[in-house]
């Protein structure tokens, strides 16, 4: 299997006003290519660090962390704005563009890696019928619901055919119910379509979707498991 | 991002906030209305000015008067009455005829007269004594006559009016014609003497509509130079205008310093070109403290941008997060905010040109009726009209200048915009 995603000793230091907060104690994982990685772990675990570091949001500030065999640390700026449209977000909070409607906000990351009008229209389109929103496209966030909204935004992170996605959360804004659909999609869309995915979650029911579980505790890996 | 792409994002982010977008663009219009109307009506201003200028004192005449001591400015040369004592006589044509590049030259004197009765009224007015013949040859354009004849040679009684003497209101209804009688009556203060002169019209001059330095005017007496000599008991003149062989610089120049020299340096010279030239230079002036203050009110309006911008970065602090964890270049997040500062500068500054344009007529239309109004006052003004002039400069301008001030003062929340970490984007709440 080929290698995606390799984190070497990876430390992430934040100043929290002044004092030094290690988020990321030296942590050691690899995600291979149609992987599904749950990263559980109690709030302040360290975990979302870890993603937003995965997704290029983030430097780490120490050790190696390789997206298909480069370091992400000798990149500079212009270099991860390029790779993170090859990067697929999911937010715990939609994170939607408000005043656009759903085929917009899909639109808006193919906009963003240059991609002409009418091919994003099509994509768009596409994409919001795979995630189930075929008669929703051109209604705004505000009209549809948390799991709705969710759909869209994972139609989004599809849209510049990711490397990899990468979901905060991805289910901690909507009930329980709809949080299995999505859950369903994301399995579907990671065993159907070949997408790796990478997720987020305190859930360890969510995270027994997964192929594979790690634990983090205090800024460390603890716990390996593969389901 | 394409660049249509980045225009339409912006686009979509102004229209959110039609209401304090549109308040913005109004600090902006009303900055460019300003500046607009304020410039289209100096300039406006300037080319009546200027036109009526030429039409009055045509460009191949110079204007010499005593005193100066080569004194280049207007009041120097019009006041007239050197510190020296010196005084232009009549007679001292016959010197200036005689030099290189003098066509012909004419003697003026003028006083105000305490009163010219004509057709039952009686009034103040100006009486110009003046070589006819010399007079026609210089001003041939404007010393013509509507109603009899300029008699050439002159008798003594003979007296030739501007349009509004026999025509106050310029509307036809005309109080005395050619032949009727004409007196005027002049007090000699220093010799405390009442002096008058009786006569008649001979001849009402075309309507000019415009004043001059030494040319004929709508409300001017003229009556032959020995009459003038006689009646005001003098052999001075005010003035002499000379008509040059050429209205080239060099012959203009050249002509000047030869008459100053003739005069040892007693005499003012004036030209055409100089005066103009002046008054361009006085509007250039009032021009630049015009606009001045009308880019004051620019630059206030641009403070507004910046400060809406401001608003609006915190605002959309989690947008911009957004649009940089999709991968949105730091470049581009500055061009979107940049781009609404363009939007709203160009939309501001079309509508502020259109706007400052109305204002400038309507200001041009108050002051035409506000002259209608005034009556006899106009005639001092000359019946002037003002037609406002946008030049390509003035709109060209505006506009880069609308645009410029917009963007300048977006600039530092744009950058601001673009320098923020997506991840602590994100984050804000």
């Amino acid at each position: 299997m080929e290698t995606i995603v390799e984190a070497i000793e990876l430390k992430k230091t934040y100043l929290l006003g002044k004092v030094p907060v290690n988020a990321l104690n030296g942590v050691n994982l690899k995600v291979d290519r149609g992987d599904f990685l749950a990263i559980l772990g109690p709030s302040g675990s360290g975990k979302s660090t870890l993603l937003n570091l995965i997704g290029a949001l983030d430097k780490p500030t120490r050790g190696r962390l390789m997206i298909e065999g480069i370091d992400i640390s000798t990149l500079n700026d212009n270099q991860l704005t390029d790779l993170r449209r090859r990067v697929g977000f999911v937010f715990q909070f939609f994170n939607l563009i408000p005043r656009f409607t759903a085929r917009q906000n899909v639109e808006l990351s193919m906009s963003i890696a240059d991609v002409g009008k009418s091919e994003r229209i099509k994509r768009a389109d596409t994409l919001l019928e795979t995630v189930g929103l075929k008669d929703r496209m051109s209604h705004k966030p505000a009209e549809l619901s948390g799991g709705e909204q969710q759909r869209v935004a994972i139609a989004r992170a599809l849209a510049n055919d990711p490397k990899f996605l990468l979901m905060d959360e991805p289910t901690g804004n909507i009930d329980s119910k709809t949080a299995m659909e999505i859950m369903g999609l994301i399995k579907g869309l990671n065993e159907g379509n070949g997408v790796t995915v990478i997720m987020v979650t305190h859930d360890q029911r969510l995270a027994s979707q997964s192929k594979k579980t790690v634990m983090m505790l205090d800024g460390s890996i603890v716990q390996e498991t593969v389901n | 991002m394409r660049a249509r792409d980045v225009l339409s994002y912006s686009f979509s982010a102004i229209k959110l906030r039609k209401l304090r977008a549109g308040l913005t663009t109004l600090g902006v219009v009303i900055g460019i209305a300003a500046i607009v109307a304020l410039l289209s009506i100096s300039q406006g201003l300037q080319s009546t000015i200027t036109a009526q200028l030429e039409r009055g004192f045509a460009t191949d005449t110079l204007i010499v008067t005593a005193g100066g001591g080569g004194g280049f400015g207007m009041g120097g040369g019009l006041g007239g009455g050197g510190d020296s004592g010196f005084q232009l006589l009549v007679s001292d044509t016959q010197t200036i005829n005689g030099l290189p590049n003098v066509d012909s030259s004419v003697a003026i004197i003028q006083r105000v007269v305490n009163n010219v009765s004509v057709g039952g009224t009686n009034k103040t007015g100006t009486v110009t004594g003046v070589d006819f013949a010399g007079y026609l040859d210089i001003y041939g354009d404007t010393f013509k006559a509507s109603n009899g004849t300029i008699p050439i040679p002159p008798a003594n009684d003979s007296i030739v009016v501007g349009k509004r003497v026999v025509d106050p209101r310029l509307n036809g209804t005309t109080i005395a014609g050619v032949n009727d009688p004409i007196g005027l009556t002049w007090i000699n203060a220093r010799a405390n003497a009442t002096i008058t002169l009786s006569g008649h019209i001979t001849a009402v001059l075309n309507e000019i509509g415009s004043f001059g330095v030494g040319g004929p005017s709508d409300s001017g007496v003229y009556i032959p130079i020995a009459q003038a000599q006689i009646l005001f008991e003098t052999n001075e003149c005010d003035m002499i205008i000379v008509k040059l062989k050429s209205s080239d610089q060099v012959v203009i120049d050249n002509a000047s310093s030869a008459i100053k020299n003739a005069f040892y340096g007693e005499v003012s010279v004036i030209s055409a070109t100089a005066v103009l030239g002046i008054i361009s230079s006085i509007f250039s002036v009032i021009e630049l403290f015009l606009g001045g203050i009308a880019a004051i009110s620019l630059v206030v309006a641009g403070i507004g941008i910046m400060n809406i911008m401001i608003v609006s970065l915190m605002e959309r602090t989690r947008e911009i997060g957004i649009l940089k964890a999709l991968g949105t270049k730091s470049r581009t997040v500055l061009l979107i905010f940049l781009s609404e500062a363009v939007i709203i500068g160009v939309i501001g500054g079309a509508i502020g040109i259109g706007l400052g344009w109305v204002l400038a007529n309507v200001v041009a239309i108050v002051f035409r009726g506000g002259g209608a109004f005034m009556g006899n006052q106009a005639a001092v003004n000359g019946g002037m009209t003002i037609t406002p002039i946008l030049t390509p400069t003035v709109f060209l301008g505006a506009m880069a200048f609308g645009i410029g001030v917009s963007v300048i003062f977006a600039l530092y929340p744009a950058w601001r915009a673009s320098k923020l970490k997506p991840v602590d984007a994100l984050r804000y709440e």
